[in-house]
């Protein structure tokens, strides 16, 4: 029943970030409307540039924010007073912490992957020059194995921060890599920002391990820290 | 039945469910021989520990006031048992202790707390004989 | 089988420095309605916390049902065989009163759906209902629901009936000892509310600054306990005090009020001695058997 669980607390933000999702596909309908135009001379390729900019930036919000609430978070309210109402009644209940979290953080993982994979779509549909299947999937898988690691740096950060703090510390974190990656070249080398984007790893490009070895890597990594922390936590 | 316990009391509750049980034999509530409810059933309508109310019948009991006949409950002893009686006046002596205390110290003789205690006696005996006459 | 349910020796724990338990020691026996009693900050709420593994003991240990909890696992197995109430009554507010059932029934393989019937009955419960738009009183009736109707073998409850009027509190008593008559479930539950552990308890527990001063079967605890009132001609004698086996003593003018238990007659004798113009000797009822301990005076 805890999928259960996480599936009403979570149902929610993710028709939120569905919504969100489904404008961006609708951008191109919608832009003109409102009175957008590209500057003549500009290739319609740019207008995709940005929609896929978007949309790797939606991966990483959707993955922040799906991973926030839910029994590792605390409210703001908890923040102060050291514990969070309904986790009582939750912790109390004949399961283990690491099984909460789990359950949890794998229902969010499958929000977002879903989410990854409808806006992976609308922009491999979009690519001037289009992909192969094989291509589509290929980008399809490390879009969301890259961004997955984003989700459990947020995981872990919902373990030990506010909700809301939360948010802002792993959009921090993350602007932090990026600036990070442009510094260290190894850095950009196992980069899941990179690793999730088609400006550095194009279609056509063979597929580039690193990233997504990393990515696996920092999810487990994340994923078993946040374990740690919550089965240390007193409530 | 009618049992009426005062939580608040500084009276052990199992004492003064007793005291209720022996006083519905008294008034005839409950007849001799009759069967008693069961704990559960009294703890649940007084809402009030079933152990506690287990306690005053093993009391009861031990003093040959009820029977517990295995697997069908507990019923009021047919005849008041010697046992019964002793119990009865130890605890009658229990009660009135503090009330001779308190009057001897208010100064009264030996002999002039007797006869209060044989006036309270009669008065209430004719009391009683007052109500049974109007019912 | 074991017959002690609750068994914790040497409970200690602090938070940031500050002593919450000091050395605790409880025995809850199975089958009893233990009260637990306590001032605010005491330690109830940590002690029933530190039962259900929320919180980490500093030293000291733990025994339900008689099988150690020293670790999730077995913390998780205590778990199965419990219900819980907690103080703040909050359950999740994402899910309707029958969404809360529905995922807390299969956690009980002894969940008792005629239980969870009756009391949705008897509470009036609207399944339909979203949490948040529960009234508090409704909110500790689902909570009370969803811990007695599993089957639990122990209940652990922090202010049960706070939030509810006294003719659901008396709804609330009754559930309770006929679970306890029936069932043979053992209840331990914290309360402010001295009338209702006076009606429902056999044992009461009650804990001061982390410490428990008084355990013990609340029947046997009127018997032992009275309180001795001295009146004295002029102020009370300095020897008042030595007496040994007084609980608490407090003198007002003329009058030295005595609480204290075991060997009563030796006591009013020795104090009888001390040369009092009156000795009154009475009973002690729960209140003052509490407040004596709890204020320093």
């Amino acid at each position: 029943m805890l999928w259960y669980k996480a599936w009403l607390e979570t149902r929610w933000r993710f028709v939120f970030m569905l919504g969100s999702v489904l404008l961006v596909w609708l951008a191109p309908q919608w832009l003109p409307s409102l009175g957008f135009r590209l500057p003549p001379g500009v290739p319609a390729s740019r207008l995709w540039m940005a929609i896929h900019l978007g949309s790797v930036l939606l991966y990483i919000v959707a993955a922040n924010f799906l991973a926030g609430s839910g029994v590792n978070s605390q409210t703001t309210y908890a923040a102060t007073s050291g514990f969070h109402g309904s986790m009582l009644f939750t912790l109390s209940l004949p399961v283990s912490r690491r099984r909460l979290l789990l359950v949890r953080a794998g229902l969010g993982a499958l929000q977002t992957g879903v989410l990854v994979a409808i806006m992976a779509v609308y922009t491999l549909f979009h690519l001037p020059g289009g992909a192969s299947t094989f291509q589509a999937l290929e980008y399809i898988a490390r879009a969301i194995i890259c961004t997955i690691a984003v989700y459990a740096l947020s995981v872990l950060l919902a373990c030990v921060l506010d909700e809301m703090w939360q948010f802002y510390a792993a959009c921090s974190c993350w602007i932090a890599f990026y600036l990070l990656q442009s510094r260290f070249a190894f850095v950009s080398w196992i980069s899941p920002l990179r690793g999730m984007s088609l400006f550095s790893y194009p279609v056509t490009a063979p597929m580039p391990w690193a990233p997504v070895a990393a990515s696996l890597a920092l999810a487990g990594v994340f994923l078993c820290a946040s374990v740690l922390v919550l089965q240390r936590k007193e409530y | 039945m009618n049992l009426r316990i005062n939580f608040a009391s500084g009276v052990p509750i199992y004492q003064q469910l007793m005291e209720q049980i022996k006083h519905a034999v008294e008034t005839g509530a409950i007849r001799r021989g009759e069967q008693l409810p069961t704990i559960r059933r009294i703890a649940e309508e007084l809402a009030m520990n079933p152990n506690t109310v287990a306690r005053a019948y093993r009391e009861l009991e031990h003093e040959g006031f009820i029977e517990v006949r295995h697997g069908s409950g507990a019923y009021v002893a047919e005849r008041e048992t010697s046992s019964a009686k002793a119990a009865g006046i130890r605890r009658a002596g229990e009660v009135l202790r503090p009330a001779v205390e308190q009057g001897l110290a208010l100064g009264l003789s030996e002999a002039e707390l007797r006869r209060v205690f044989e006036d309270e006696l009669a008065r209430l005996q004719n009391d009683a004989a007052a109500e049974r006459r109007r019912n | 089988m074991n017959d002690i349910i609750i068994a914790a020796e040497g409970l200690s724990k602090s938070y940031d420095g500050k002593p919450a338990l000091r050395s605790l020691r409880l025995e809850v026996p199975r089958g009893s309605i233990c009260g637990f009693l306590g001032r605010n900050g005491a330690g109830k709420t940590t002690t029933l916390k530190l039962l259900l593994g929320m919180l980490r003991r500093d030293a000291g240990s733990i025994r339900l049902f008689g099988q150690p909890v020293d670790s999730e696992a077995s913390s998780i197995a205590a778990r199965r065989r419990l219900g819980f109430v907690s103080e703040d009554k909050e359950l999740y507010p994402f899910m309707t009163v029958d969404q809360t059932i529905r995922f807390t029934r299969p956690f009980f393989p002894g969940w008792r759906r005629d239980l969870e019937e009756k009391y949705l009955e008897l509470f009036q419960l609207p399944r339909k209902k979203a949490v948040p738009k529960l009234s508090k009183g409704m909110r500790t009736q689902l909570m009370l629901l969803l811990a007695m109707a599993r089957g639990a073998e122990l209940l652990l409850m922090d202010e049960p009936t706070g939030g509810l009027d006294p003719a659901m509190t008396e709804d609330v008593l009754q559930i309770l000892a006929d679970l306890a008559a029936s069932d043979g479930t053992t209840i331990f539950f914290s309360s402010h509310q001295l009338a209702e552990v006076e009606q429902i308890c056999d044992r009461v527990c009650i804990i001061d600054q982390g410490q428990v001063v008084v355990d013990g079967v609340l029947d046997d605890l009127k018997s032992d306990y009275r309180r001795i009132l001295l009146v004295f001609d002029g102020t009370p004698p300095p020897g008042l005090a030595g007496l040994p086996g007084i609980d608490h003593l407090r003198q007002r003018g003329r009058t030295a009020s005595l609480l204290a238990h075991g060997d009563v007659e030796g006591l009013v004798d020795r104090a009888r001695e001390l040369g009092p113009s009156s000795v009154e000797v009475r009973p002690v009822t729960l209140k003052e058997l509490f407040l004596d301990h709890v204020r320093g005076e």
